[in-house]
């Protein structure tokens, strides 16, 4: 590939699907597109250090449906239905009724807790997709010139993350080197002190070298390759916009065969891209 | 080009005079290479050109410092960005941007210059500085010489008429070096372009320079000929040292002079035929066929290693070609995914606490990775506490490191040299088995090197292990007793310091290239061999 895409799209893609797994709260449907998206980012994604979010989002999402089940089976409405077991009711004060911690859980219950879980994860793998297929800077390029400056500001602080990231593997290496202990609080300062001023000066270098070359002396700006929206771009949009709006148009006639619609779509949109 | 009429500098929490009365003019089309001890101020001048000092750093300016006709005082560096451009030392803190192309655009962008010049530029740079084939990669992804490239190339689009360096090639591989060195050559004499450049390797950079700029570090400054700023400097090449040693009339600062100066000596020179004695050490570390990957990349494949007690043994290699990985592994910080490693029958990764610093003495990259402590006693101190062993010791071994270091100061504030050293000693005062240094000389100069050598030295002669990954040649030849040459993950060359060195050109000592075909690497081991063989001329 040639000329990378319009950072857009990718978020512009991945809102809508999310929007569309939103929409249809299936948990099948949400399961297929995480697939498909996982799909796209292993074989779109560049090697840079952005392309590990989605692989991120997905551990995240696991926490977030991990969590939120459990506290789904912890605390929450009584819903009635088919028991499978009951926790003993922890006893409350009475300005906290309403609440109610344990119980008798049922299979409504948890199922719908583990469907809320599913959706939230899904929706945050799918954000995180979009993290991974385009690159934060280029995104921020291509915001509205006003908000530019504000821009190479948030591009000096994404960057400093992942140096602060290996910095720190780096420090706890050489700790753990001189055979030291570096876990606990009791030794936080070990890491902590180093870390701090290694980024210290790595932020002041960025910050002389930036002026140093002419960064903001200008009050306009010029723009070296400004981005573009072309056919491919419109192509991918246009398949997660699909997703969305089929729903919408066809009428509910066959709960199936509407389900796995958009789905197919998607994998259509995929196919192409290739 | 550049004039420097009485400056002194001062910084304000300060009471050392960086710079006193200094007065220097710099011409048009000149390379200029700045010399000096670590924390002479090196670093200082070259950002005084564009005025970052005192702009962004503060510190008191007297004087006047003035580029091409516009002084420093009344314009912010901004303002110079299209007329000098500055690399700093780590080119990987400057850069903005994530991708080659966009980083060579970012400072015309901030000029507003039109899309079309920026095109065009963009291209000529990249041929220039042959990039073309890494325009769309990411600069995370780049070798340190193609780093430095880069750097160098998002100055040059802007056009300037000075390019400044602050150590240019400290991080990289001999060979990368010189490739970034002819680059700075050839604009020199093809764009008439003005360089200014520090650094501490002058063997690499001294053929190029027009002109030195020896600070001295009293606030005092000499500009002069390399010729005559080298005859009686204090901080020299090997070749320089070489030519006094030899007695010399001149010295000559290209292997082709040098090598002409001596043609007599090679010729009457017979080696009697010494063959070192291949001692049996007792094995210390074994390395049986390990390999390694970070995901697809394969950092080490299959490689085989015998240590031996007091032996000290160089690691060389290009940049990524796996010394790092190698030195870890062995180290315990990373695991095998394949083979074994044993250190005195001990996996390293077991090892832990006092364990583990009795039996390997680690010196990372940056030696400030290992100190937390708030000042140099503090450091020691709790070195002291660690090991059990008699308070101030650790201090003591320091002192006879680096005399004349201050117990109050905070291990920020030293020089490369003197962190290097507390590293040492932290770590020393355990008295470990195995002292493992990466890249140890960034930043160092001859002087910190010398009690580098002597320290290690005197590690070995007890019995410690010594290893060391670098791109110093000159240090290797100095120290090492043994090779071991990596690329792409495997062993290609293992041998002794004599034989490994002289079989690659490029990685020859500026003696070795000198001498050859006569086997010498070292100032040293000339003036040993001449006194041995028949005296020629008296040294000096």
């Amino acid at each position: 590939m040639d000329r990378s895409l319009h950072p857009l799209t990718w978020w512009i893609w991945a809102g809508a699907l999310a929007i569309s797994a939103a929409r249809q709260s299936s948990v099948l449907i949400s399961i297929a597109m995480v697939g498909v998206v996982a799909i796209v980012v292993t074989f779109k994604s560049e090697d840079a250090p952005w392309a590990h979010s989605f692989a991120w989002a997905l551990k995240l999402g696991l926490w977030i449906f991990a969590i939120r089940t459990l506290t789904g089976i912890l605390i929450g409405i009584p819903i009635p239905g088919r028991i499978l077991f009951s926790i003993p009711v922890l006893p409350l004060p009475s300005w906290m009724a309403g609440i109610r911690i344990g119980g008798d859980v049922t299979l409504e219950r948890l199922s719908l807790t583990a469907h809320e879980g599913v959706m939230l994860a899904t929706i945050v793998a799918l954000l995180g997709a979009a993290a991974s297929l385009s690159s934060p800077h280029r995104l921020l390029r291509s915001l509205p010139i006003m908000i530019y400056e504000f821009g190479v500001a948030v591009v000096i602080a994404t960057s400093l993350i992942p140096q602060l990231v290996t910095s720190t593997i780096r420090i706890r290496e050489a700790q753990r080197l001189r055979g030291q202990d570096v876990r606990g609080l009791r030794n936080w300062k070990r890491v902590a002190l180093p870390l701090l001023e290694d980024s210290l000066s790595r932020s002041l270098d960025l910050a002389a070298a930036m002026d140093a070359r002419g960064y903001g002396f200008s009050k306009k700006r010029s723009r070296y390759r400004p981005n573009s929206w072309h056919f491919r771009e419109i192509l991918i949009c246009l398949s997660a916009i699909a997703a969305v709006a089929w729903p919408l148009l066809a009428l509910p006639a066959s709960m199936t065969a509407l389900a796995l619609a958009p789905n197919l779509k998607v994998k259509q949109k995929s196919s192409v891209e290739r | 080009m550049i004039s420097f009429t009485n400056v002194s500098l001062i910084y304000p929490t300060s009471t050392k005079t960086i710079f006193e009365d200094l007065s220097f003019t710099v011409n048009e089309g000149e390379l200029v290479l700045v010399m000096g001890a670590t924390g002479s101020g090196k670093s200082s001048l070259l950002r005084l050109i564009n005025g970052l000092i005192p702009h962004h750093t503060g510190g008191i300016l007297a004087g006047d410092i003035c580029v091409n006709g516009i002084s420093t005082r009344e314009v912010k560096p901004g303002g110079l960005a299209h007329l000098i451009g500055i690399v700093g030392q780590n080119p990987i803190n400057g850069f903005v941007t994530d991708k080659v192309e966009e980083e060579l655009a970012f400072g015309m962008e901030a000029l507003n210059l039109p899309a079309d010049i920026m095109r065009k530029r963009v291209e000529e740079v990249l041929d220039l500085l042959s990039l073309a084939h890494l325009r769309n990669r990411s600069i995370a992804t780049l070798s340190g010489g193609e780093q430095q490239r880069v750097a160098i190339g998002s100055a040059l689009v802007m056009h300037p008429k000075v390019l400044v360096l602050d150590e240019p090639t400290s991080a990289l591989d001999p060979i990368a070096a010189e490739e970034v060195l002819s680059i700075l050559h050839r604009l020199v004499h093809d764009l008439g372009l003005t360089v200014v450049i520090s650094e501490h390797k002058l063997e690499r950079v001294i053929q190029f320079a027009d002109r030195i700029l020896h600070i001295k570090g009293d606030g005092q400054a000499q500009i002069g000929t390399p010729e005559v700023i080298l005859q009686t400097s204090d901080i020299a090449p090997p070749i320089v040292h070489l030519a006094r040693a030899l007695g010399l009339p001149a010295i000559s600062l290209t292997v082709r002079d040098m090598r002409r100066s001596t043609e007599e000596l090679r010729r009457d020179i017979s080696l009697p035929n010494t063959q070192p004695e291949e001692g049996l050490h007792s094995e210390v570390i074994a390395v049986r066929g390990i390999s390694l990957s970070y995901g697809h990349t394969k950092a080490l494949d299959k490689v085989s290693l015998s240590i031996g007690e007091g032996e000290i043994v160089a690691i060389m290699g290009r940049n990524g070609a796996g010394k790092s990985t190698l030195l870890k592994s062995i180290a315990g910080i990373l695991q095998p995914t394949q083979g074994q490693i044993s250190i005195l029958g001990n996996i390293p990764s077991s090892l832990h606490g006092k364990e583990r610093r009795m039996c390997i003495g680690f010196i990372p990259q940056e030696p400030s990775d290992l100190l937390y402590g708030q000042s140099v006693m503090g450091e020691c101190t709790s070195a002291d506490r660690e090991n059990e062993i008699d308070s101030g010791s650790t201090f003591e071994l320091l002192r006879s490191l680096v005399p004349g270091i201050s117990p109050k100061t905070h291990p920020r504030d030293l020089s490369e040299g003197q962190r290097l050293a507390l590293a040492l000693s932290v770590v020393l005062s355990s008295h470990p088995k195995i002292l493992i240094l990466d890249e140890p000389t960034r930043g160092l100069d001859y002087s910190a090197k010398n009690s580098l050598v002597a320290t290690l030295n005197a590690a070995a002669s007890h019995g410690c292990v010594v290893i060391l990954a670098t791109h110093d040649v000159e240090l290797v030849a100095e120290v090492a007793t043994r090779v071991v040459f990596i690329a792409d993950g495997e062993i290609v060359a293992d041998g002794r310091t004599l034989d490994v060195l002289l079989s690659s050109p490029a990685f020859a000592p500026q003696v070795a290239k000198i001498m050859s075909p006569v086997p010498w690497l070292t100032v040293k081991n000339v003036v040993d061999a001449i006194g041995l063989v028949k005296p020629l001329r008296p040294a000096e």
